[in-house]
């Protein structure tokens, strides 16, 4: 009989029991979204780097590794698997696509996987095809694919569709942030066609699988080649490093948002339980007094929290899949950066205890607020809930107080009387106002550096990447025929990490710099500059210490500012300072206003990218962060709406009988309305007044953790703030004016029996 | 000379298919300035008599003329203002809005009557001028009470509407209660019509009218009513 009640009475407070399922639904499922995402990218991301035997070690050398070199190196005790490896950009003859070619030695290591045609074998005379790359251009098996590396050409039938580990992000160097299919894929061909194609087997890496740690390994390099090569950990590849910055994100999207989310559904269930247990007290009090025992009482209405939280975790769970899968699946967001071949999703063991204790606690919360109705006699029980005396709060001491119309003092006493409801028809509008600003800011954020890149620090027209084989001679004089600048990095080591030093000819000014505060600077040659991530390491005019990437040589060198280097973590210094001080560097790059069509291949270009093109590549990444964009503002409405509207229809419960009482008093509907809009308005201010800093806190905290490899200058434009304030007055009007109507239904006679 | 005059009024209750006649083509017509009791058993129909002259429910047919006009067919917002220019109400729970002090709601009214009395004035003569900070729940019964009489007072309406005015004091209070209610209701000129079924209230009134099963049963103008010390409680 009692079952039948709970659902009879879960009916009459239809709107609370929905709106508090939808916030546990909400809360629940973006907490379990981003971890089910995160989990699901470091397990299907490293599954298929293993699948594919993903490199531990990787061990450069410019002018290639001998035969010898790489026995040696399979020789050393810790060594599983090595091979001589080679992934260099070709360009696609007489079109401005590329390549990455790979090819792996005695393919052990840094494999690939085929998805279509032939298996690898290492005599063949077919190219592998990045599938992905095919489907974007329309190649098939059996076509003809001609590549041009360093004037040679390398042409083949492609026999095979592959996806590969090594190229899991398939972007050309660093400059690339999202990989783009269309004009950049992979390719491998077997280490017999490359000997004929070159004429000579090159391998400028080899590939290591190894359980030692780095400098055991360099170590054991060392002595074995009897000389230092660069040896770079897994930690550092693009692929590698990719899927754990992907998983750092979801780490903190999964801790951020949710907490936020599922504190608001805590609270809601504390205040609305609280509620209904006090509508409910003068039943309770009847089954008390028909001899129920207080045990078999509480039971029945702590099942409603039980109900509650069953609901909105079941749905929050079918939710969080939802949402991951946006993210993680062939299709969703991720698949623009990934390309693996399994997405299954997998939630992570510690959300398991965390989903029953949400469980839990709900129930618990139902719990406590019956417990409190049952205290005392059957009789006391039996008396209905009456709410705290009124008390004067410390407004009435303002001296304006008595000439306050009564409306705004009605609604001052009742926010103050309602202190749990008031507060949280805050965290309501602050929680919307944070998604609002800190989502479309981050948009605002992103567009500021989109157009920082593109129209502020790039100002050229095609950037020549040269080959690892090119020297620096004919570099410079390239450069000096294509009226362009030249830089070269190279990873070095400074204050135990690993970062790129670039050095700069910037004459030309076709790459500009900025300052921390986005104004464009020209470098000067008495010293470093260091990027933004690195400033707390030194103050102007300091001396600084750091080393080549796998060299024993450290350089002294003075700093002689700071930089805003959008992309990498880097040490930027002109070409004279460098030559000053002696540091060797190989240039890799030119930038230039010359068309790439008008300049002519030769051995040391390696590819030409038009600026277009490279900015086209952030395309689909701006893509990502519109939907995610939008993810925010919907969670803002939904948010926003849930939570007042709850409270909302709350308030007008315990004013109920008030608001009877006005309208037997002659008031018209559309001034008690006025009265209940106004409260919820002042409370939108408040709420919109704390949220607008809170949502730049928020934005910070994003854009310092969730795209920590690049410097953005937080940016909030005008649109941003209307738009999120807008949003958010007009979410709490149209709640207000929604809860406001039903004051027309109030039936006066009804509501003015009984006692308070 | 009559100021409520009720012609042939009717009002049915519908819930599902069963049908109430709450009040059954009743003809009444009430005096200017005189104490009208309405006596009748629970479910008579005295309370839905009431409503209807409060303005809170309109009739299934039938007219209500109250000074002149005709009430049945006002609108929402027409009843409104006619239940702020034109009737007060004394409850049985007092319905005081708990979050405003003794005074603010007495002079909440302020806000809706074109012509309403001073509140410290309305407060001072119901003998509460010293509670006027106070809020309601921090009253007796009784006090609350006095306060909504002032409240319905300080209106100014022509009528003043009580539904059981006493049905929950003491009965000490509520003769206080009540001859407070008589005689500020007399210095005001205020027709006053109470809801009741304690018949020592209508041993008070000019006019009785008994009400059963949704008809008059009976009119009695009684032409020597008691004070409130003379009835027996």
């Amino acid at each position: 009989m009692l079952i039948r009640k709970l659902f009879r009475t879960a009916w009459n407070y239809k709107s609370q029991f929905i709106s508090m399922i939808i916030m546990i639904a909400i809360g629940v499922g973006v907490f379990l979204g981003f971890n089910i995402e995160w989990k699901s990218l470091e397990a299907d991301g490293y599954s298929y780097l293993e699948d594919t035997n993903y490199a531990d070690f990787r061990l450069y050398a410019e002018t290639g590794f001998t035969e010898e070199d790489i026995k040696a190196v399979q020789e050393i005790a810790g060594v599983e698997a090595a091979t001589r490896y080679l992934a260099v950009n070709v360009g696609i003859k007489d079109t401005k696509k590329s390549l990455a070619l790979n090819v792996s030695e005695n393919y052990t290591v840094s494999t690939m996987l085929v998805m279509e045609g032939a298996e690898y074998d290492e005599t063949s005379d077919g190219i592998w095809l990045s599938d992905k790359f095919a489907a974007a251009n329309g190649i098939a098996i059996g076509d003809t694919l001609t590549t041009v590396y360093t004037g040679l050409e390398i042409s083949g039938k492609v026999i095979g569709l592959v996806k590969s580990g090594e190229q899991m992000i398939c972007v050309a160097d660093e400059n690339q942030l999202m990989p783009d299919y269309e004009t950049f894929g992979f390719m491998y061909i077997s280490p017999e066609k490359l000997e004929e194609a070159l004429g000579f087997a090159f391998y400028p890496q080899i590939n290591v699988i190894s359980g030692l740690s780095k400098e055991e390994l360099e170590e054991a390099v060392k002595d074995a080649l009897g000389k230092t090569v660069q040896v770079l950990s897994k930690d550092v590849h693009v692929a590698y490093a990719g899927i754990k910055s992907e998983a750092e994100e979801g780490k903190t999207m999964g801790s951020i948002l949710p907490v936020l989310f599922l504190a608001i559904a805590i609270l809601t269930m504390i205040t609305t339980m609280h509620r209904i247990a006090a509508n409910e007290k003068v039943q309770i009090g009847t089954l008390k007094a028909l001899g129920f025992r207080d045990s078999r009482i509480l039971r029945h209405y702590t099942s409603y929290g039980f109900v509650i939280g069953l609901f909105g975790t079941l749905l929050g769970i079918a939710l969080g899949y939802g949402i991951a899968g946006l993210i993680v699946s062939p299709t969703g967001m991720m698949s623009t950066y990934l390309d693996m071949p399994d997405w299954s999703l997998v939630m992570p063991g510690f959300c398991y205890p965390i989903i029953v204790f949400t469980i839990v606690i709900l129930t618990f919360i139902s719990f406590l607020s019956v417990k409190k109705m049952l205290k005392g006699t059957a009789a006391d029980a039996l008396r209905p809930y009456t709410p705290k005396a009124m008390k004067k709060s410390v407004f009435e001491k303002l001296p304006f107080w008595e000439k306050l119309p009564f409306g705004t003092k009605w609604n001052v006493r009742d926010i103050v009387r309602h202190k749990t409801r008031s507060a949280m028809t805050l965290v309501g509008v602050v929680g919307c106002m944070l998604l609002l600003v800190g989502g479309l800011g981050m948009k605002d954020t992103m567009a500021a550096f989109m157009d920082l890149l593109d129209n502020g620090i790039s100002n050229y027209k095609t950037r020549i990447n040269l080959a690892d084989t090119s020297d620096n001679a004919a570099a410079m004089e390239l450069a000096g025929k294509v009226d362009g600048d030249w830089q070269a990095s190279l990873g070095i080591s400074y204050e135990g990490k690993t970062i790129t030093m670039e050095v700069h000819d910037e004459d030309q000014n076709k790459l500009r710099f900025l300052n921390e505060d986005n104004e464009l600077v020209r470098l000067s040659d008495d010293g470093v500059y260091l990027c933004l991530r690195l400033k707390d390491t030194a103050e102007i005019g300091d001396m600084i210490e750091f080393s080549p990437y796998g060299s024993e040589e450290t350089y002294q060198v003075r700093v002689a500012g700071y930089l805003r280097s959008l992309m990498s973590e880097a040490i930027i210094m002109t070409d004279t300072y460098a030559d000053r001080v002696g540091i060797e560097y190989h240039i890799g790059a030119i930038f230039t206003d010359v068309e790439s069509e008008e300049i002519e291949s030769s051995a040391i270009i390696s590819g030409k990218q038009d600026k277009d093109m490279i900015m086209d590549t952030y395309d689909s990444f701006m893509e990502i962060m519109n939907l995610m964009v939008w993810l925010f503002v919907v969670a803002a409405i939904v948010l926003g709406i849930v939570v007042l509207y709850n409270l909302g229809v709350m308030s007008y419960l315990e004013r109920h009988r008030e608001l009877a009482t006005l309208k037997v008093l002659g008031f018209r509907d559309k001034h008690i309305g006025k009265l209940l809009i106004s409260q919820n308005i002042w409370l939108t201010v408040l709420g919109v007044l704390i949220g607008l800093p809170g949502g730049v806190a928020v934005l910070y905290v994003l854009i310092t953790s969730l795209v920590s490899e690049y410097e953005l200058c937080l940016t909030l434009g005008v649109l941003t703030y209307s738009v999120s304030i807008l949003v958010t007055f007009g979410v709490s009007l149209m709640v207000g004016l929604m809860v406001a109507k039903k004051n027309k239904k109030i039936d006066m006679v009804e509501a003015l029996k009984g006692a308070e | 000379m009559s100021i409520v005059e009720f012609q042939n009024v009717t009002r049915i209750y519908k819930s599902g298919d069963h049908e109430q006649k709450a009040l059954d083509n009743v003809n009444l017509t009430l005096e200017e300035g005189k104490f009208i009791v309405i006596l009748g058993p629970s479910g008579a129909g005295k309370s839905t008599l009431l409503n209807m002259l409060g303005g809170l429910d309109s009739p299934t047919s039938g007219t209500i003329t109250v000074n002149g006009k005709d009430i049945s067919t006002l609108n929402q917002n027409e009843l409104a203002d006619y239940r702020a220019s034109t009737v007060g109400f004394v409850f049985q729970f007092y319905n005081l809005i708990p979050t405003l002090t003794v005074l603010e709601n007495v002079a909440l009214v302020k806000e809706i009557s074109k012509d309403p009395l001073d509140a410290k004035k309305m407060l001072s003569e119901v003998g509460l001028a010293d509670h006027a900070q106070n809020f309601p729940a921090e009253l007796s019964g009784g006090e609350q009470q006095r306060v909504s009489i002032a409240r319905a007072l300080a209106k100014n309406p022509k009528i003043l509407l009580c539904d059981e005015p006493t049905g929950a004091l003491d009965s000490e209070t509520g003769v206080l209660v009540l001859k407070l209610l008589l005689s500020m209701a007399r210095n005001y000129g205020k027709t006053i019509v109470a809801v009741t079924h304690n018949q020592n209230i209508a041993k008070m009134a000019d006019v009785v009218i008994r009400v059963k099963n949704g008809k008059i049963k009976s009119y009695e103008e009684q032409e020597h009513p008691m004070s409130a010390e003379e009835v027996e409680w």
